[in-house]
């Protein structure tokens, strides 16, 4: 038998292609949850960061948040990945939890930390002219927050979200490392089935260009529209 | 109705405000002019708080907006410990007070009496600046229109959002005030989309559309083209016609000649002098004021 031959024979008479669709479901499902994930931490965080003021809680909050960001930002996901499957949760008593909702927390985790670096960026780079306006008036600063700063921030940090949603694509690839079935694994079960793994890994790799391609269109489509409302 | 008491300003080791004290009275139009880096900005910033200053207090319709400074109050310096140890040492009281104006004695903790003052002035006297900045209109340099808003939400978003009008009254009065500018057509054009000095006549019918009691001018036509500075120098005249308390910071001398009903000269964080403009003008005293203004004139 020909390597195709082989391969076809493994994806479509034994069944592989339904790995391969549940391993893309999975693969989407964990970068989207980990992404919306990381947007409301990565904003909780960085809007901690921002807060002036000199009060012991948000002292405390500021220093833990500081500490999770280097944590996560300074270690490999798969390090992470391992250390708190294998580790932690099964000595806080979570060890029966199913892989793919840790690993989708782990990456949701993961992301929040460099979304609060990439929100935090984006408020700051709203010019300060803009609150202080706003101030001016009589807002306050909550007031101006919400209906001045961070409208614009989100326009500004829109495509590094984006760029944030293709890289976690891309790194869920590591959730086999606690035994998740996801698009990697899929393809790599298949090429183990006869030893043979040119055409499985060559479909993985144009799979994960694919997804990437399609996101990225989608990115190009809302920072579009947004823009749209500055010269109307 | 504005009234700046003894104001000091640093930015970490710099200093920028060194003591200045004035009074703006209602009707009032003073022009505050000065070399770049005399402070002057800085001073008309502490007027509304967006600068807090180091020390001084700034008050607004007889009400204090920033922090008591205990050095200008003589019956509160009395209950500080300082200056009762200082009185046990048998110093007598008006020395006593001198002593620690001049040489900053106060500590951070001075005891509970003192504390306890401090605090029942704040009682009394003070105003939160949120209700204080709704009175005090504010035009920037850079207009500062918010650039995710048409300029109708501009005019309207603090009116409504502070409860001071429903959402068609506000509409309702920035629409007669575009058209007082006559910019209607602008209402749902983005700020962008705007001139210089459109942006900037919008800005001032934004801080109108809150009915301010007094206005504040930082600069205003220092980032236009020289063909917009006319347009908003009128508008600007229009409302020193009418009556608007006015606090300018400008370079233009022909508007400060025209409109003002004092000028200010600031250098070095202090006023250096303050007169009516044909006396500032035909007669300046200051010799740094002489220099700067055969320079400019």
């Amino acid at each position: 038998m020909s390597i195709w031959e082989l391969f076809v024979k493994s994806f479509v008479e034994d069944g592989g292609y339904k790995e391969v669709l549940r391993g893309l479901a999975v693969t989407l499902v964990t970068a989207i949850c980990a992404l919306i994930i990381g947007i409301i931490l990565g904003t909780i965080v960085a809007f901690t960061q921002i807060a002036k003021g000199k009060g012991p809680i948000l002292r405390f909050f500021k220093g833990f948040f500081k500490v999770y960001v280097s944590i996560f930002r300074g270690t490999p996901i798969a390090v992470q990945l391992l250390f708190i499957y294998f580790v932690i949760f099964p000595a806080i008593g979570l060890g029966l939890m199913k892989a793919e909702i840790v690993g989708l927390i782990i990456f949701g985790l993961n992301s929040g930390a460099y979304v609060s670096e990439i929100m935090r960026g984006g408020i700051l780079s709203v010019d300060k002219g803009q609150s202080e306006a706003g101030r001016a008036l009589g807002l306050n600063n909550t007031q101006t927050m919400l209906k001045i700063v961070v409208p614009q921030a989100v326009k500004n940090v829109i495509p590094t979200i984006g760029n944030e949603f293709i890289s976690l694509l891309k790194e869920t690839s590591v959730l086999s490392f606690i035994g998740v079935m996801d698009l990697t694994k899929a393809f790599r079960e298949i090429g183990s089935a006869n030893y043979e793994y040119t055409i499985p890994y060559l479909i993985l790799a144009i799979s994960y260009l694919v997804l990437v391609f399609i996101a990225s269109g989608i990115v190009k489509l809302i920072e579009r529209r947004m823009r749209a409302s500055d010269n109307r | 109705m504005i009234i700046a008491k003894n104001i000091y300003k640093s930015f970490g080791k710099v200093s920028v405000l060194n003591g200045i004290s004035c009074e703006i009275k209602k009707g009032e139009k003073v022009v505050i002019i000065g070399p770049s880096g005399s402070g002057k900005s800085t001073f008309l910033r502490c007027m509304n708080l967006l600068e807090t200053p180091t020390n001084g207090e700034i008050w607004f319709d007889d009400k204090l907006i920033n922090e008591v400074d205990p050095y200008l109050h003589d019956d509160l310096i009395e209950k500080s410990n300082t200056c009762k140890k200082l009185i046990q040492s048998n110093i007598d009281t008006e020395s006593a007070l001198l002593k620690i104006k001049e040489e900053k004695l106060l500590k951070k903790y001075e005891g509970k009496e003192f504390r306890l003052a401090v605090k029942e002035f704040t009682k009394a006297n003070h105003i939160d600046i949120n209700f204080a900045r709704r009175k005090v209109g504010m035009v920037f340099q850079h207009f500062n229109l918010f650039n995710n808003l048409t300029v109708l939400q501009n005019l309207t978003l603090a009116p409504v959002q502070l409860k001071i009008k429903t959402k068609e009254q506000a509409e309702e009065k920035a629409m007669a005030l575009l058209k007082r500018i006559g910019l209607e057509e602008k209402a749902n054009a983005y700020p962008s989309t705007l001139s210089g000095g459109q942006k900037q006549r919008i800005a001032i019918i934004r801080a109108l559309a809150m009915e301010p009691d007094v206005m504040l001018f930082d600069e205003p036509t220092s980032a236009l083209d020289p063909e917009m500075v006319g347009e908003v120098l009128e508008l600007m005249k229009d409302l020193a016609n009418e009556g608007m308390t006015m606090v300018v910071v400008t370079h233009e001398m022909g508007f400060a000649k025209e409109v003002a009903s004092r000028i200010l000269f600031m250098d070095g964080g202090v006023i250096k002098e303050e007169n009516s403009p044909k006396e500032f003008f035909s007669n300046p005293k200051d010799l740094r004021l002489k220099e700067f203004l055969s320079k400019v004139l």
